[in-house]
């Protein structure tokens, strides 16, 4: 992280970007590539992505290098990460991407979690940053997601120029840190930044990458091809998309910190001021406050103290804090009470706390609720990705005898 | 009349969730993972012990995750403490406060003071701390190890906590061995009440059953003295499985008898919750299969695995002096009363000579010699058979 | 021994007989501490066992917790001391080292622990001899370090080290070096000074808004990262600039009070007025130093010595002002630094830079010596002075050499 790099800032022209000049412009200089993701649960499809990136740039023979972005270690169950691929044409100019906690500019930012692009908080300070926060002018977003364009700049914040959006058909692959889940995402997304910025690599150079490795077959040159073509790019004008009202950090200097290392405690009734989990949320719960038998147990299973107990001793949900873990959902004794449902069904109601609704008007509650539900209901999950394993720190399709078939590898 | 901080706030049991305080002395904003078990505890630990306490916190995903990035989730005063030194910095807050209130330094109040740790800062580097901690019977303090079954905060690693078999970064399974992590997980808070008998009280629990842990977090800090609690906290991103699982995961591992549920007070162990009920021969315990293969770390288990697994926890209930606290049988009878050896009996009358007044550590000031204890004989007359032995 | 004919009033001071870590002990009991931890290794473990005593005998109400290591021993008292108990502790050689983690987080937490080092050469091998690296190992992270000569000066220290680590605008861990065997382990004359005298020189340890406790709600170090950091060390940095000036009014006040600390309180010049050359050293050498300089003047020579006592804060700008003076300074160093510039000495290393601004800079030569305990015997106090000497004169001589080395 730096604190002299703010958003929207014009470069000064010994920065690694020309000023003036869009991203698919000038081919000799350095490409950089983000990805964007869920912690821990794409971990792997995001380091997978990054190191194809400068495979393919070495079918150009150019040179590349791979960053994780450090300040995000270790990872956390659904807060927002990324890593980023960096590559260049020569020695000298990727050096200058090098040292580096994340490039200044993106040319490519790469969104794994449609759920993450009304904004990421990764760590505390820094709030809610859009997720095209360091988007380079003319720059391409990807997102992986079955909304429409419309939906998603509802979210995505406008910028003064113009840039493209790139729509992935598809929903989030998630998987966990020992059991990679092998679906080929990795090979869609790859086809989809060949589509949309041939300047960074061209479908044959990601297909070469494959025929190259032994341990990978047709299935994922299917894969490639079939996000080459699902993908769909959109010209996107300036001042197109949500209002920007990310505020950059400013951060205390040394004569106004308190000595030896003190912060002041949360204040008895409030929450930690400096860090809000909102971003983490992939669903959150929605709460049928007729149906409930008051038990607390949301309430006191909470590992994020979420729920309050109000007067008439229900628990409504502070949306600033949830993570969205769905633990309350399992262990509400009430069936349907708590639903969880698909977090960008919610962008007008942003982290706002719906039971003042409930109080004031039932039936528009109930309404509101019901329409949330039908809309994006989220099924229980399953334990973890078992139907599909490859080790993730193996390589990537590390066959073992009957892979799918469990019964057969405990024979 | 002893100045101890902690003298006993004597808080009451919860007993129901219902009657559970309602504030908050950790609250929302800290960097954990969606589901984390760990995060529960801290809060119950918290909301358990209330305001009048001093919480040290030592390195591991409860201080970078929570104090995290000059933030703080914290609403009773904290600090931070090495990874090794739960057990040292318990002693040194404790101390430090009873001589300055004992010396007219400080207002003489109980303040409850409790040191955090995870189980690879605790079970494994800061065991000796931890241990000389329980003997230091004049201070009132509360160590609680929380057990997530690995190095969680440096991306998880094996510990002294790791189940057997199970998928760390330093246990990945390869083509040459399939089981890299082969050492069976110790017995942490067992341990620490066989070797600690000054101790009033040890317990094991989860905070996958909230009360039940809280009600214990109350009943060690009301205990006087050293104490110590060891939760189990299942750990999305460790042990690989969807957050939302984690309070049913939490269970399954009581539920199957892998992690039991106990308290050791003053002497006498007890098993709670569901363990009780496994011990009272009422519940069958569930495979540990049931439990095993939900969790992405033991993915690469084949059959025999999964029942080499099922054996050792079979042994542990089956051999075992009291099973899931003492793991070794008992060889033979004693006699040193003319009685027989009362193990199992729930009669015993148990008493500690290093209990009695109230001034911790200093009871041989008020012991009393009963007159019963035998005459000291030299070595030459140990010899003589005729001596009288 | 330090002779001392100073004007004012000593009060009312008692002579007694002592070993230097008795004498430290006699000054924690003055210092009223609250908290102790003592582990056993020797050479310093003697102020614990005295500590033991005193506070048995009730002349001494602290607790006094016996650890299982020094980690846990120097975590004890830093925790202690930041609840606002006054603590002391200490250590020696790979004792010192064991509790390293605590020794590097406790100036950063800006707590004034106040731990006597019995400096002990490092195994490997084992040995108990005094040499000076266990001490100097903390020297970059905060700790000041004051090294002694007699026991009168580990008591006097140990006051010193209280009132200068616990004022507010220091607020650090101060480390007492005391020679193994030679101060630890002999007794000398010292005058022991009453409760009001010291209760006259030492405030209370107030720790103010930081202290831990349910009334103050605060969090201490929570987890930072390079977003930070920079601002957290420059805090330290700017408290580590105003230790001197704390220093100098603390020695004031103490010769006021004490009659006694020599004029300069960074280090002492022994018969510099007009010498052309000095050797340079800290601890207990300074003995046979003296013993040195008085037979040497006898002769004719013009030499004298100057025993360096603030280690850190290192009094660079004064130690230019006085040895720019001579035309060589032969330093002692009772350690060593493999691999530094010229392979020479941690003192040597640090007056070169000290002196590197200087327009007119003595000669320096560098000499390790009396490492593990070895005695500096009047005969390489006398190579170490001619060699110091021919330095002055012009001649080239090695830059570094070894001291009492069988070949």
């Amino acid at each position: 992280m730096t604190t002299g790099r703010e958003a929207g800032d014009t470069l000064r022209a010994d920065q690694d970007t020309q000023q003036g000049q869009t991203s698919t412009e000038v081919r000799e200089e350095a490409k950089s590539v983000e990805f964007t993701y869920r912690g821990i649960f794409q971990k792997t499809l995001a380091a997978n992505l990054c190191k194809h990136v400068v495979m393919a740039a070495r079918k150009r023979d150019w040179l590349g290098s791979t960053i994780q972005r450090y300040s995000d270690s270790p990872e956390r169950n659904g807060i927002p990460a990324k890593q980023f691929a960096v590559i260049a044409p020569d020695t000298e100019t990727l050096e200058g991407h090098m040292a580096k906690y994340e490039p200044n500019e993106l040319d490519v930012i790469t969104c794994l979690d449609d759920t993450m692009a009304d904004g990421i908080e990764s760590w505390a300070w820094y709030g809610r940053q859009p997720i095209n926060v360091r988007l380079r002018q003319g720059g391409t977003l990807l997102v992986i997601s079955n909304r429409s364009k419309e939906e998603l700049l509802r979210v995505i914040p406008r910028k003064p120029w113009d840039w493209t959006l790139a729509i992935l058909p598809g929903t989030p692959s998630l998987a966990g840190l020992w059991v990679y889940r092998d679906d080929g995402t990795d090979m869609r997304v790859l086809g989809a930044i060949a589509k949309s910025r041939p300047d960074i690599f061209g479908i044959e150079d990601i297909e070469s990458v494959i025929r190259d490795d032994d341990s990978l077959g047709d299935d994922y040159v299917a894969a490639l091809k079939s996000g080459h073509d699902e993908v769909v790019v959109h010209e996107i004008a300036a001042g197109e998309g949500a209002e920007d009202t990310y505020e950059p950090v400013k951060l205390p200097g040394y004569k106004e910190m308190r000595e030896a290392i003190i912060v002041p405690a949360v204040e008895v009734g409030k929450k930690n001021p400096n860090y809000s989990s909102s971003s983490d949320r992939t669903m959150r719960p929605v709460v049928n406050f007729d149906t409930c038998i008051k038990c607390r147990q949301c309430w006191i299973d909470c590992p994020d103290e979420c729920f309050d107990i109000t007067d008439e001793e229900l628990h409504p949900i502070n949306y600033s804090y949830c993570t969205g873990c769905g633990i309350c959902a399992q262990v509400c004794p009430v069936e349907d009470c708590i639903v969880m449902v698909n977090d960008l069904e919610f962008v007008e109601e942003g982290d706002k706390d719906m039971f003042p609704l409930y109080k004031e008007n039932r039936e528009a509650y109930q309404e509101w609720r019901e329409e949330k539900v039908a809309k994006g209901r989220i099924q229980h999950h399953d334990y973890f990705n078992a139907d599909t394993w490859a080790w993730a720190g193996g390589s990537q399709a590390e066959n073992t005898p009957d892979r799918n078939d469990r019964a057969a590898r405990n024979a | 009349m002893t100045m101890a901080p902690g003298r006993a706030l004597k808080l009451d049991p919860i007993k129901s969730i219902k009657k559970a305080p309602e504030e908050e002395y950790y609250q929302s904003g800290h960097r954990t993972c969606q589901g984390c078990l760990s995060a529960l505890p801290m809060r119950l630990m918290a909301k358990a012990a209330g305001p009048r306490t001093i919480v040290l916190g030592t390195t591991g995903c409860m201080y970078v995750a929570n104090t995290t990035y000059m933030s703080t989730p914290w609403v009773v005063p904290w600090m931070h403490t090495q990874l090794g030194a739960a057990g040292s910095a318990a002693v040194g807050t404790s101390a430090g406060l009873k001589a300055l209130m004992r010396k007219g330094k400080m207002k003489d109040e109980p303040i409850n003071v409790i040191a955090f740790c995870g189980d690879g800062g605790g079970a494994d580097m800061g065991l000796a701390a931890i241990s000389a901690a329980l003997t230091d019977v004049e201070y009132n303090l509360l160590i609680f190890l929380y057990d997530n079954e690995s190095y969680a905060n440096t991306d998880i690693q094996t510990s002294g906590q790791t189940p057997w078999g199970a998928v760390t970064t330093f246990s990945p399974p390869g083509k040459k061995h399939r089981i890299m992590q082969r050492r069976w997980k110790k017995n942490v808070p067992g341990m620490l009440a066989a070797g600690h008998p000054d101790t009033k009280y040890i317990a094991s629990g989860t905070p996958a059953i909230p009360v039940d842990m809280m009600d214990k977090v109350r009943a060690a800090l009301s205990a006087g003295g050293p104490t110590y609690m060891h939760v189990l906290d299942p750990c999305p991103k460790g042990w690989h499985y969807d957050p939302e699982h984690s309070t049913e995961l939490g269970k399954l591992a009581i539920e199957t008898g892998i992690y039991p549920l106990y308290e050791v007070k003053e002497g006498v162990c007890n098993y709670t919750g569901t363990t009780r009920q496994i011990a009272q021969g009422k519940r069958q315990r569930k495979p540990v299969r049931e439990y095993l293969e939900k969790q992405g770390r033991f993915a690469h288990f084949k059959n025999q695995d999964f029942a080499y697994f099922q054996k050792k926890v079979d042994e542990m209930w089956e051999q075992w002096i009291i099973p899931g606290v003492v793991s070794f049988s008992y060889g033979g009878p004693i006699n040193i009363t003319g009685e027989t050896a009362k193990i199992r009996n729930n009669n015993v009358e148990r008493t500690n000579a290093s209990w009695i007044g109230d001034r911790p550590g200093h009871a041989h000031e008020e012991f009393v010699d009963d007159g019963l204890a035998r005459e000291w004989l030299d070595d030459n007359a140990l010899g003589d058979p005729s001596a009288g032995n | 021994m330090t002779v001392e004919k100073q004007a004012g009033s000593p009060g009312n001071q008692t002579e007694k007989l002592m070993t230097g870590t008795q004498a430290v002990a006699q000054a924690v009991r003055l210092a009223d501490v609250d908290v102790t931890a003592a582990y056993p290794i020797r050479p310093y473990d003697g102020v614990m066992q005295a500590v033991a005593k005193l506070i048995a005998d009730g002349d001494l109400d602290a607790e006094y917790i016996v650890a299982e290591g020094e980690h846990s021993q120097f975590e004890i008292c830093k925790h202690a001391s930041a609840v606002g108990s006054r603590v002391f502790v200490g250590s020696s050689g790979v004792g010192w080292m064991y509790a390293m983690e605590s020794l590097a987080v406790t100036p950063t937490l800006r707590l004034p622990v106040v731990a006597m080092i019995g400096n002990r050469a490092l195994d490997d091998p084992g040995a108990f001899g005094v040499e000076h690296n266990d001490a100097m190992a903390v020297r970059d992270l905060g700790w000041q370090l004051f090294w002694v000569e007699d026991a009168q000066e580990c008591f006097d220290a140990t006051l010193m080290a209280y009132r200068v680590g616990e004022d507010s605008r220091v607020s650090f861990p101060v480390g007492l070096g005391v020679d193994g065997a030679f101060i630890t382990h002999s007794q000398t004359l010292l005058k022991i000074p009453d409760q009001e005298m010291v209760d006259e020189f030492l405030p209370p340890y107030d720790l103010g808004d930081r202290l831990l406790h349910p009334d103050n709600p605060i969090s201490i170090a929570p987890q930072a990262n390079e977003d930070w950091v920079m601002e957290i060390r420059k805090q330290t940095d700017d408290a580590a600039h105003r230790v001197k000036d704390v220093i100098r009014e603390a020695h004031a006040d103490f010769r006021r009070i004490f009659g006694r600390g020599g004029g300069n309180p960074f280090f002492e010049e022994y018969m510099t007025e007009d010498a052309d050359y000095v050797l340079f050293g800290m601890g207990s050498l300074g003995l046979p130093a003296k013993v040195m300089v008085r037979r040497l003047r006898d002769q004719g020579q013009k030499v004298g010595f100057v025993r360096l006592k603030w280690f850190r804060p290192f009094p660079d700008e004064e130690l230019a002002e006085v040895l720019t003076r001579f035309k060589a300074v032969g330093i002692v160093d009772r350690d060593y630094s493999y691999g530094s510039p010229k392979q020479g000495g941690v003192l040597f290393t640090d007056l070169r830079a000290a002196l590197y601004d200087s327009e007119v800079r003595p000669k320096l030569v560098n000499f390790i010596g009396g490492l593990g305990g070895r005695e500096l015997t009047p005969e390489m106090m006398d190579d170490m002075a001619d060699t110091t000497r021919r330095a002055a004169e012009g001649e080239s001589v090695p830059t570094v050499r070894w001291i009492g080395v069988r070949e």
